[in-house]
């Protein structure tokens, strides 16, 4: 034990902020890269500003998410940690559990609630969570290019065919026309439904109503004004031609589901909103 | 001819482009534990990383290779590059994209896809950077009591169904048909004893397969011949 381990120190911060520094100029990089790229295929420069707007204003709410778990690890861990692994790769799911894996490994006690107070451990800690997660990073760059090429091969044949083929009328239900037309909204569809169904049955990983952690009468109201309230305004947006408000649809529609939550949860008889089916 | 070309070359730069950073975040991030046992002065018992590591390497490196599967025809390449650095990928940058290539009108699989996608992946990256560092450095002393602010907490223990809630509204309009299924069999599966709890990796992973191969038979059956493109 070390009385003098601070894991707020300004060296440390440092080293955090180089990091997070890179990531920063990465995504600039890219984004102006991606933007002069629109330009050249003259994609319409509404489209391009509209895709920084909306994309900024859906994430402002998740990314306050992200901070709430960076501020959970911090009793532990401090600041600096938390703040690197879930700005680098980080997940919300996955860095409590690395977090809880490696606190246990090194016989800490008391997992996230109690801080780690000997620096040996504390980069103990700092090392399992980076090396679990850091395995895409390994992989990526092998498998990325080949992935994305097939893909976008599949594709571009397919509509080549279909642009080809003379229209003898006959319906053609094909492999590839499925890659085409439904294969992508297809996996999005599965991607999103899992954590649909999770709102509507998912189970909590504790018993405790008050943690809110499982599908109950909140989730499914939650996820019920959700996809009412996004449907019927893009319903009044197609139908009133209000074309500017159609990239925002989507974070509105998750920011007042977000508010009903704090209503529905104020304002239902007590206990209701802690309703969990299954705990 | 010449669109072809240029449109070759893009992809070609943002592959290599990709390739380096994912390289040079691979070796800053390893940097990390190493600048923290530098600066500490500490060397931590190998034995005890190893021990720790062997509780999520089975799980994680599964779940990196399945994601990497998964979200690259997702998210373009550009998009999968920046996605894998920053992370956050099923909870943010996938659905920001989703939601921008939507908005645009454009589809995943083409350049305009790619060039939006990157575009609101690099914004998502930015803000959520700029937010974590702005809460952590300035907000800090309040921070804690505004996340666990008893009024605001249950919005943000409802982000999840707020979020996909909102997300799947688009979908089910324009795919009501292949939405159904997926959802019933993923509802079911949590249902069966032991089910309840199943981590998000391996529900996405169902939920996946359940789509693709429910929309494959509609397909087969001419259940989708009047979708619009």
């Amino acid at each position: 034990m070390d009385a003098t381990f601070n894991n707020g120190s300004l060296g440390l911060y440092l080293i955090a902020g180089a990091i997070i520094l890179f990531v920063l100029v990465q995504s600039i990089f890219f984004l102006v890269k991606a933007w002069k790229q629109g330009k050249k295929l003259s994609l319409d420069k509404a489209k391009l500003r509209n895709a920084v707007t909306s994309s900024a204003l859906f994430t402002i709410p998740s990314a306050l998410s992200v901070l709430a778990t960076v501020i959970a690890l911090a009793p532990a861990l401090g600041l600096v940690i938390p703040w690197v692994r879930l700005s680098v790769i980080g997940n919300l799911m996955y860095e409590t559990t690395a977090a809880e894996a490696a606190m246990e490994a090194f016989g800490h006690t008391g997992g996230i609630a109690n801080a780690v107070t000997d620096p040996t451990v504390y980069a103990g800690i700092a090392w399992v969570m980076t090396l679990g997660i850091c395995f895409s990073l390994v992989i990526l760059p092998f498998l990325a290019k080949p992935l994305h090429k097939k893909f976008m091969a599949a594709s571009n044949k397919e509509k080549a065919a279909e642009e080809a083929a003379p229209a003898d009328g006959k319906k053609k239900r094909t492999i590839g026309e499925f890659i085409n037309k439904f294969a992508t909204p297809a996996i999005f569809i599965g991607l999103i439904g899992a954590f649909i169904a999770r709102a509507i049955t998912g189970q909590g990983s504790t018993k405790a109503p008050e943690e809110l952690d499982g599908a109950g009468v909140l989730s499914v109201s939650t996820l019920a004004v959700a996809v009412i309230f996004s449907i019927v305004l893009e319903v009044i947006v197609k139908k009133l031609k209000l074309t500017w408000l159609e990239p925002f649809v989507m974070p509105i529609g998750m920011i007042v589901a977000m508010i009903s939550a704090i209503v529905l949860y104020n304002v239902l008889p007590n206990g209701i909103a802690l309703i969990e089916w299954r705990g | 001819m010449a669109k072809n070309k240029t449109e070759k070359s893009y992809f070609d730069r943002v592959h290599s482009w990709g390739r380096i950073s994912s390289v040079t975040a691979l070796c800053i991030l390893l940097m990390f534990p190493m600048a923290i046992c530098l600066y500490l002065d500490v060397s931590p018992d190998i034995k005890f990383i190893l021990q720790g590591l062997l509780k999520l390497i089975p799980t994680y490196w599964t779940v990196a290779v399945v994601e990497v599967l998964v979200y690259t025809p997702m998210l373009g390449a550009g998009g999968t590059y920046l996605s894998f650095v920053t992370g956050n990928i099923a909870n943010l940058k996938l659905p920001c994209a989703i939601s921008a290539m939507e908005g645009a009108k454009v589809k995943a699989n083409s350049e305009e896809g790619e060039v939006i996608s990157t575009i609101a992946i690099a914004t998502s990256a930015i803000v959520t950077t700029i937010v974590l560092a702005i809460g952590i450095i300035a907000f800090a002393p309040f921070l804690d009591s505004f996340t666990n602010s008893p009024l605001l907490q249950p919005a943000f223990k409802m982000v999840l169904p707020a979020l996909f809630g909102a997300l799947g509204a688009g979908y089910f309009i324009k795919h009501w048909r292949i939405s159904f299924f997926p959802i019933i069999v993923m509802v079911l599966v949590l249902l069966v004893p032991g089910m309840g709890t199943t981590g998000a990796s391996t529900l996405l992973f169902i939920g996946i397969v359940a789509s693709v191969g429910g929309a494959l038979a509609m397909h087969k059956l001419g259940w989708l011949d009047n979708v619009k493109d």
